[in-house]
């Protein structure tokens, strides 16, 4: 099979920060002290060499930028420095933007002036719309449900979700494409939702994380998630139940409102513990942090401690500042849900799970044309 | 007028070469100062040289002949720099000479070690077995006469040697001296350490027996050596049928040595050779990142590889673990020319550790220049680097760059 190079790849590479690669003089030390890589996926030396090779192609059929979980042993070990680790970083960031067809998710990656110009659009129109649309101001008493009338709170919540969902899926099938493609596997459709299974584990749990070397990484990794997936379906079955928007603050013991303090203060650790973690750069996952690395954490945080400010101004009874807060916590959601999730760093909550379904897949296609080919084998010596 | 005289600093195979290439040519002293008991340097440890694999004896004692035969030579063993003053031309030295507890007189009959009570691990074998604490270095030694090591010496309170002396040899009591030279110019040739291997975390630090360094391969290859030549594991001294060669431990790292050491895989195909010399039926394997054989060094890469059937494999071994029971060693590697990931145990791994030099550590008490890794740049005029101390040499290399510093030394002298 023909293989072609670009031999302007590298520096295509540096923007998303894996320029590194070409430090490096393939020991392979990288590869042996991986905890997550096997035989047959093994990774980051090979990727080392397509960097420097220029192998473009290759690159974005590949499965094992996924597979890596930036544990940092190899980065640790390296003795040319040349972070393989982060080059693997590099390469998810690549092909995020490659399996993005919408060519947002590369100008989110490589451009400071566009990712600014996003951020600040959706930040300040999500501010625009709130002012503009807002229910009555009541401020005798905090009524939120008011003030954020659900007729327009609702379907406006509903177009905005369907959006994402559409934009990342069909990310993902590109990325399905990309990887699965050219092999060109034909498995029955009970197969692909027999082996939603991998991908449902993989999504709730993360497991693969706990083959790291250090296992406080998953923990703090699945405080995060656990937090933000709690507070997206309380979000959710908030439209039905509507106990957030009441303008009786329901009782402390309200499985709700639980549920809600975990998810707050799950995620409030885990960002301010990344973003001091960035900030002193001690660990190699820490390292080195690519601009959208705080654009994540800089809309993220702020996400979240809005959301808990509305909170305590609800419990307080403080209408304007609850309104205020309200107002800030879209005006950082907005942003983040709209441009991290389909576009950007935040899409990994996808494609890392859908990575481990498509290699199952794979797995499938080949134990069934295994036995076929035996057989074939045996009617030939018959 | 300065010193016509010339200090030279380090009696490895550089330090000697340069105090006769010296003497030879100019009116002044030369002192030649040693801190072992003994002239030769890490050279008297090797079993051969490459590329010829001859010992090393031989060239050695040309040197201490033309050492004996030249009265302008002084050479101090068990000595120590302490102090440089002056500059260029008017260097003021002290050196600090350490009591040998033996004297002139000693015939190395031997008598000594019969009584002696007391053992010390013998660094010459790179503690691979032990002598008494009062020993000859090695069967070559210049001077040849033996030593105490008061470290692991029971003194006066023993005093059997003393007494057995048939020359009354023994001084328990001999104290340590300081002696001040005037000198016109420095040679500094304190020559390398191998790296140290307990920095190695991934390849147990030191702690697995059946690791041993390319140095003490040399010593377990010699006739002279712990086992008598033969290549035997040190946990349980059984002979070792299938062993390692780890190249660039230590070297070509960023976390370690930076450069490259130039002669550690040309030792480790020489090693390889001394096993199969020792036992055909061996198997060698030999992990590297590159095999750098330059120049005509090619040729004894070629050699290797066709007489000692060495598996050669791409990929710079990434762990070694060890079998507590067994205490042989798994060795991980990526093998890239395979493109798999191989996990092999092996009998007896030697790992290439680099060379570092000495300056890194003990750089000289005088304003020379060092580089990020120790090594001595040629900047500071009257004192010149030989051999190991400017840059990771080998033995011909080294003999080259001491000859080159004897130059420099002598064009110093000269003008004054």
């Amino acid at each position: 099979m023909a293989v072609r190079v670009n031999p302007d790849f590298y520096r295509k590479l540096k923007k998303f920060g894996g320029q590194s690669a070409t430090q490096c003089f393939h020991c392979g030390n990288c590869t042996v002290v991986c905890p997550l890589s096997t035989e047959e996926y093994q990774f980051p030396r090979r990727f080392m060499r397509y960097v420097q090779l220029g192998m473009e192609e290759k690159i974005k059929h590949s499965v094992e930028p996924w597979l890596c979980y930036y544990c940092g042993d190899c980065q640790r070990l390296c003795p040319r420095q040349a972070n393989p680790g982060e080059v693997m970083m590099a390469l998810r960031r690549y092909l995020t933007t490659t399996y993005d067809w919408t060519g947002l998710g590369r100008l989110l990656y490589t451009s400071n002036f566009w990712k600014l110009f996003f951020v600040g659009l959706l930040f300040f129109v999500t501010l625009w719309v709130v002012y503009t649309f807002h229910g009555p101001v009541v401020t005798e008493h905090v009524e939120l449900e008011t003030f954020a009338p659900a007729h327009i709170v609702h379907p406006v919540g509903y177009i905005f979700g369907t959006l994402l969902a559409v934009l990342l899926l069909s990310n993902v099938y590109r990325m399905y494409k990309f990887i699965l493609g050219p092999e060109k596997i034909s498995l029955p459709a009970s197969v692909y939702l027999e082996e939603l299974k991998t991908l449902l584990l993989h999504f709730f749990t993360q497991l693969r994380l706990r083959m790291c070397t250090d296992k406080s990484r998953w923990i703090k990794h699945w405080l995060l998630m656990s937090g933000y997936f709690i507070a997206f379906m309380l979000v959710n079955i908030d439209m039905v139940t509507r106990w957030s928007l009441t303008n009786e603050p329901p009782a402390w013991w309200h499985p709700a409102k639980l549920l809600w303090t975990y998810a707050t203060f799950a995620m409030l650790y885990a960002t301010t513990e990344a973003i001091i973690g960035r900030l002193r750069k001690k660990e190699p996952i820490h390292q080195f942090s690519h601009s959208t690395d705080w654009m994540f954490l800089l809309l993220l945080w702020p996400t979240i401690f809005t959301g808990l400010l509305v909170r305590i101004f609800m419990e307080a009874d403080l209408a304007l500042p609850t309104y205020y807060a309200f107002a800030f916590h879209l005006a950082f959601t907005v942003p983040l849900l709209g441009l991290e999730v389909p576009f950007a760093k935040w899409s990994h909550l996808a494609y890392r799970p859908f990575a481990l379904y498509f290699i199952r897949l794979r797995e499938r296609a080949r134990a069934m044309q295994q036995p076929q080919m035996a057989t074939e084998a045996e009617a030939q010596s018959a | 007028m300065g010193s016509q005289n010339v200090l030279v600093v380090g009696g490895g195979i550089s330090g000697i070469t340069a105090a006769v290439e010296v003497a030879e040519a100019s009116q002044g002293e030369v002192y030649l100062v040693e801190k072992r008991p003994y002239l030769g340097g890490r050279v008297t440890q090797l079993n051969q040289y490459f590329p010829k694999l001859c010992p090393p004896n031989c060239g050695l004692e040309i040197n201490f002949k033309r050492i004996k035969n030249n009265p302008r030579i002084h050479v101090y063993t068990l000595a120590q720099v302490e102090e440089i003053k002056g500059e260029e031309g008017n260097f003021e030295v002290k050196v600090k000479i350490n009591p040998r507890y033996v004297t002139a007189a000693c015939t190395a009959c031997g008598k000594c070690v019969e009584v002696c009570p007391a053992e010390r691990p013998n660094e010459f074998n790179y503690n691979l077995d032990k002598t008494k604490a009062i020993y000859l270095p090695h069967i070559f030694a210049f001077p040849y006469k033996y030593v105490i090591d008061m470290q692991f010496c029971q003194g006066t309170s023993c005093s059997k040697c003393a007494e057995v002396c048939p020359v009354k040899a023994v001084d328990l009591n001999m104290q340590p001296e300081t002696l001040t030279l005037q000198v016109g110019a420095i040679i500094w040739a304190t020559g390398w350490d191998p790296y140290d291997i307990t920095k190695l975390e991934k390849y147990g630090a030191g702690r697995y027996p059946n690791v041993i360094t390319n140095v003490m391969m040399e010593r377990l290859a010699s006739k002279d050596g712990p086992t008598g030549g033969q290549i035997l594991r040190p946990s349980d001294g059984k002979p070792a049928k299938k062993i390692a060669f780890v190249q660039c431990a230590g070297s070509r790292d960023e976390n370690h040595l930076p450069y490259c050491s130039t002669v550690c895989c040309l030792a480790s195909l020489k090693q390889a050779l001394y096993v199969k010399e020792r036992d055909p039926e061996a198997q060698v394997y030999f992990f590297f990142i590159d095999i750098r054989a330059l120049g005509r060094y090619e040729d004894f890469f070629n050699r290797a590889k066709n007489e000692a059937n060495i598996t050669f494999i791409k990929g710079k071994v990434g762990e070694i673990t060890e079998d507590p029971a067994t205490k042989d060693l798994t060795l991980k590697v990526e093998d890239q020319s395979e493109g798999k990931l191989i996990s092999e145990t092996f009998d007896l791994v030697v790992l290439a550790t680099g060379m570092m030099p000495t300056t890194k550590i003990n750089p000289p008490p005088a304003r020379v220049a060092l580089d990020k890794d120790g090594f001595i740049l040629n900047e500071t005029p009257g004192i010149y680097g030989a051999g190991c101390v400017t840059r990771p040499v080998e033995v011909a290399a080294a003999v080259q760059e001491a000859t080159a510093a004897a130059l420099r030394a002598l064009q110093s002298i000269r003008g004054r």
